[in-house]
């Protein structure tokens, strides 16, 4: 079985626990071990565009550090906000010699790093390493007749430096839909941002872009969104819920990992979690009455 | 002045002022022998109890080095002071209580989330910690991780002083131990067990018989009790 | 699992150890491999008798005495605890205003280490509130011996063990000199300690059923010995605080108790404390008073270097014998067999019993047994004493002090390596940081004065001979005899802090507050004065004196 290194970041061992099983379980369908590093730390989560304290790119790049340590030369990541940070903090070393000094100089317990670790998202090791045959070969519960959302948010195709696709047209979800059997829709909002930290302090912003998104996705016809990303995927879901109590004729869409959506297509949907989310994708996605798995 | 004696000394400068000592003596010993008696700044003098956290640097070295004054060695040329306090905030909690499946951890102390994994506080432990680490394993709720990571923690405060987040990283770490002993270690049944034995009374009559027994009748049970390989 | 990780230092290090003491390594070395499995025989009890007799510091007449005043009068005791027993109060009567009540409390703790914490928080059990309750300690809350125990704390709670057998253990090791019923409270208490402490959150070491892990203490009949790494009593004490600190009950740091207050008829009404940073008094008036001070390892009878830690000055004893308390057995003091004896940093610090238990044997400067390892302390101690003065087989270090070896890598290899790291992290760290690595090289030990077996006398319920006035922990007596075994005093504070607590708030719920004087601190001068003791001398002493002599012989008083 082919291993790669693995960064999970916070949420998938917390809130996005359904992200993380399902990741994993899709990937040795797949033949991959997602090997997590032993030793990580929070990305950061946002990353810092204050120039001058690099103090906040310590956290990320100490990442890298330890991945290349444990003798690995590209870094897997599935959150998309891990991914947008420690893809920036290593595109900052690689790029911005007197940074790189100080922060190594900084960091004088660990040895100097200069960029060696290639961080890659999921996506990047399922379209460019994996192929998307071989993620047809794996699908023994096509999607046959669901019409799915791909929805990118802002972290995955950003800046163009590190995106993963063409930030204007990107086709990744689409194709990997596509691989699923299921029907991607075209959906304007699908780069669109979900309001992000607001949903902390400023939740009525949140409300609104969750009404916008959810509601253009429905009118182009989709059965439920697929994200990359535990904030979208939290503000989505959870605030639709209020959006419901609100608004009682809003016609409400799940909103799930895109790996949750492989593993219904392979047949495991038991490592989903979808119990816990708050609008139920189980009977969009004809699993309703599922106890076990064919497999 | 003083008769020359022919022990080697090092020179060291206490909160900046020169003295000259002994070679080989602990900073501790060595503040007492320039004639410092303690008050505070000193508890179990065998590095458990972290009352004397001490900072220091050496001269012609940039760094500030954190230590224990009980168990660090003075060198030639060293500028300290000891730490008499750290103030760090401590949250009251009911352990019974506590919603332990909700990282209380970080419902407690907020500020965790305020770790931006510079590690200044895993340098500066004098323990050797792994303190960053543990503070990441608390921002992710593995508290059993948390509870091992920081169990050789001696509650000086020096990484709580240093960290520019400003979290009370011996305080979290406390509470995830009792957590973790409380609600996550397994069980210990054979402990059940005997104390239900003793409140049932069990043993009151053996206890009895021994301590009524004379003193030439026990030294016999003693020497002739069954012992344990 | 992953534990705290210590870094390794890169720099190549010199040898720790000079030349003539690297020599005797190797011939230890030579013998290591045959002495692994193979047991010396325990001694028989005449052998025991010897070694005790000819070698142990507590039968050496000049370092004792005869007491001439107070109720111990004509008990031999360690002149430097006599000498502060017989010694005026640190305070002149005629010098404190007792109208001014600074703190009106229901039970004052004196000492808030292991056995004050557990009196105060079982004292909030039977009912009393947490502002009614007052600890006041010399130092920082849990700065105490407590903090420092590393091996363990015994309790009959396996299938294999029981309650009888722990307590024919104490009293054999004890030379049959306790009390019985104490001996028999701390035996049969035990378990339920135990079960207190989990549901407090205490991390024992346990197997993967949950079941504890345990080992043999020295003159242990089970394997009993429950510890946490060799931090067992960080452990212990950190968790107790914290749970003090959580019901929020009052802690007075740096102001050690300096006197107790009576009534008239001699019953104990409160305590004088002094603030040791501010130098001002405060008064306390309280319907309990638990003594929980610990010991006095910090006198350094007979020159001996210590464990203990800075506080252990004896307060306790001076002040309760002065209100009228009775000790017992002041004249066995425990040594504990292995104390550092290199390198001089750490002289006198303690490596825990549990390196014994894992399997390290003491042998000589050949390299030979020439003990078995887990003798009760005093023997072992004695033993240690006999092999460098009586037989003169002992390794001599570049300051003159003398030890034998203490072979550690037997450990590591009895049980694997990283055992020594994983299991005696503390060890592992204290010689680290000098540069020996305990599963490399052997170290050096030598006796070091380590617990007060005797004490102010207790009956079960934590009561001492003086009204309103109880005592927990190191500080009292009769519990272990003339000899503790390991891992029975982390017990015993908590068997008899709580015993004592609860005792405490039972008088504080039934009395009222009494009459503030220092009458028996009069009554006690007098008697003194008679005995013609020395003026100059007073105590309690609070902290020990270690400034260097040049220093101090220039050392005035003008501001
Ligand atoms: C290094 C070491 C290792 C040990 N290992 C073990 C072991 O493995 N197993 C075991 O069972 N036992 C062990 N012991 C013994 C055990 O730790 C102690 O006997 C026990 O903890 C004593 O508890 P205590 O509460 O009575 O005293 P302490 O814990 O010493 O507490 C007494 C407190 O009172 C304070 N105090 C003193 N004078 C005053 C005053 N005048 N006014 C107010 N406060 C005062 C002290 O500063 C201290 O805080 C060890 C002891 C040491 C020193
Ligand atoms: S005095 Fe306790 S750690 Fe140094």
């Amino acid at each position: 079985m082919k291993e790669v290194a693995y960064y999970p970041g916070c949420s998938l061992k917390d809130t996005a626990k359904g992200f993380e099983d399902s990741a994993i379980q899709v990937s040795s369908d797949l033949g991959v071990r997602l090997k997590e590093i032993d030793r990580w730390n929070c990305c950061g989560t946002v990353y810092s565009l204050t120039d001058d304290n690099l103090m906040k790119q310590l956290g990320p790049i100490r990442n890298m550090i330890r991945a290349r340590d444990e003798g690995f030369d590209q870094l897997y990541t599935l959150c998309s906000m891990c991914d947008n940070t420690l893809k920036r903090s290593n595109y900052l070393i690689q790029n911005d010699d007197d940074k790189r000094d100080k922060i190594n100089n900084f960091m004088d317990q660990e040895n100097d790093y200069s960029g060696e670790i290639e961080v890659k998202h999921y996506l990047q090791l399922l379209r460019d390493e994996l192929g998307w045959e071989r993620v047809r070969e794996q699908v023994s519960n096509p999607l046959e007749g669901i019409n799915v959302a791909p929805y990118y948010g802002c972290m995955l195709t950003r800046p163009k430096e590190i995106g993963l696709a063409d930030p204007h047209n990107p086709t990744v979800f689409d194709e990997l839909i596509e691989s699923l059997g299921g029907t991607p829709v075209d959906f304007p909002y699908e780069s669109e941002c979900c309001g992000s930290y607001n949903t902390v302090d400023n939740q009525e912003v949140v409300l609104e872009k969750t009404r916008t998104i959810t509601g253009g996705a429905t009118r182009s016809g989709a059965d439920l969104i697929i994200t990359a990303c535990p904030l979208c995927q939290f503000n989505l879901d959870t605030r639709q819920a209020e959006l419901l109590k609100a608004t009682p004729n809003h016609d409400p869409v799940p909103v799930i990992y895109f790996t949750q959506l492989m593993a219904v297509a392979f047949d495991r949907p038991r490592v989903n979690k979808f119990e816990e989310h708050a609008i139920d994708p189980r009977k969009v996605l004809k699993i309703e009455n599922k106890v076990a798995s064919k497999r | 002045m003083n008769e020359k004696t022919e022990v080697e000394t090092v020179e060291i400068f206490i909160m900046g002022k020169r003295y000259e000592v002994p070679k080989g003596l602990t900073i501790m010993k060595a503040m007492e022998y320039s004639g410092y008696q303690y008050v505070r700044g000193v508890g179990c003098r065998g590095g458990f109890c972290g009352a004397c956290a001490t900072i220091y640097r050496l001269e012609g070295d940039y760094k500030l080095h954190t230590d224990l004054a009980c168990q660090t060695t003075v060198q030639d040329g060293m500028y300290l002071t000891q730490l008499p306090f750290t103030p760090a905030g401590r949250e009251q909690y009911d352990l019974e209580e506590l919603e332990v499946d909700n990282n209380p951890l970080l419902d407690l102390y907020p500020e965790l989330a305020r770790c931006v994994s510079c590690n200044t506080c895993s340098k500066s432990c004098p323990q050797d910690l792994e303190v960053m680490d543990f503070v990441n394993e608390a921002i992710r709720g593995n508290i059993k991780e948390v509870a091992e990571l920081s169990f050789d923690c001696i509650q000086c405060g020096l990484c709580a002083a240093r960290c520019p987040a400003e979290i009370p990283h011996h305080h979290v770490a406390q509470l995830a131990r009792r957590i973790y002993g409380r609600y996550q270690a397994p069980e210990s049944e054979h402990l059940e067990k005997r104390v239900k034995e003793i409140a049932n009374g069990q043993f009151d009559d053996e206890l009895e018989e021994l301590v009524n027994l004379p003193k030439e009748e026990l030294e016999e049970r003693y020497e002739n009790r069954e012992i344990e390989e | 699992m992953r534990t705290g990780k210590l870094k390794s230092n890169e720099e190549p290090k010199e040898d720790p150890y000079p030349e003539s003491m690297r020599e005797s390594i190797k011939k230890v070395e030579q013998t290591r491999e045959e002495r692994i499995g193979k047991e010396v025989d325990r001694m028989n009890p005449d052998e025991r008798e010897q070694v005790l007799n000819k070698y142990h510091p507590d039968y050496r007449e000049e370092g004792m005495r005869g007491l001439d005043a107070g109720p111990n009068q004509g008990d031999q005791m360690p002149l430097e605890l006599a000498d502060l027993l017989e010694a005026y109060p640190a305070v002149d009567p005629s010098e404190v205003d007792l109208t001014k009540v600074d703190y009106e409390v229901d039970v004052l703790v004196i000492g808030g280490g292991g056995a004050g914490t557990v009196a105060a928080l079982w004292a909030i059990k039977e009912g009393i509130d947490p502002s009614d309750i007052l600890i006041a300690t010399k130092l920082r809350h849990g700065d105490a011996n407590s903090m420092m125990a590393q091996g363990g704390i015994q309790a009959a709670d396996r299938e294999v063990d029981s309650p009888k057998a722990h307590f024919l253990d104490i009293v054999g090791g004890g030379h049959f000199a306790n009390k019985p019923e104490l001996a028999r409270a701390l035996a049969k208490d035990a378990p339920g300690i135990l079960k207190w402490h989990e549901d407090l959150g205490v991390m024992y070491d346990k197997n993967e059923d949950g079941s504890m892990k345990t080992l043999h203490g020295g003159g242990t009949s089970r394997k009993r010995l429950h510890s946490a790494k060799d931090y067992t009593g960080m452990e212990l004490m950190r968790a107790i605080r914290d749970e003090a600190r959580n019901q929020e009950i009052n802690v007075e740091e740096f102001s050690p108790a300096v006197e107790l207050l009576t009534d008239s008829d001699g019953t104990v009404t409160g305590a004088l404390l002094y603030n040791m940073e501010t130098e001002q008094y405060y008064v306390v008036r309280a319907k309990s008073i638990v003594m929980a001070t610990g010991g006095f390892g910090r006198l350094h009878i007979q020159e001996f270097p210590t464990t203990n830690h800075y506080g252990a000055t004896a307060d306790g004893l001076v002040m309760s014998y002065r209100a009228g308390a009775n000790l017992l057995d002041m004249d066995s003091v425990q040594y504990h067999p292995t104390g550092a004896a290199f390198p001089e940093q750490i002289v006198g610090l303690l490596v825990t019993e549990k390196v014994r238990g894992s399997g390290a044997i003491p042998v000589n400067r050949d390299g030979e047994a020439f003990v078995f390892n887990l003798e009760p302390r005093d023997v072992e101690a004695g033993a240690l004493i006999r092999e460098c003065y009586g037989r003169d087989m002992g390794v001599e270090t570049p300051t003159g002090m003398k030890g034998v070896w203490l072979d550690t890598p037997m450990i590591d290899m009895i049980h694997g390596e990283g055992t020594f790291e994983e299991n005696l992290a503390y060890i592992y760290r204290l010689y680290t940081r000098f540069g020996i690595d305990p599963t490399e090289d052997p170290l050096l030990v030598f006796p070091t004065l380590h617990y007060q077996n005797g004490g102010i006398e207790i009956d079960d319920e934590g009561r001492t001979a003086v009204e309103g006035l109880f005592a927990g922990g190191e500080v009292e007596g009769g519990v272990h005899g003339k000899n503790r075994l390991m891992g029975n005093s982390l017990l015993d504070y908590n068997v008899f802090g709580k015993r004592a607590g609860i005792s405490a708030a039972k008088r504080a719920k039934e009395t009222e507050l009494g009459d503030l004087t220092l009458e028996h601190a009069r009554r006690y001068i007098e008697e003194l004065e008679k005995a013609g003791v020395d003026e100059e001398r007073r105590s309690p002493m609070l902290i020990p004196e270690y400034r260097g002599e040049e220093a101090l012989s220039r050392s005035i008083d003008i501001i």
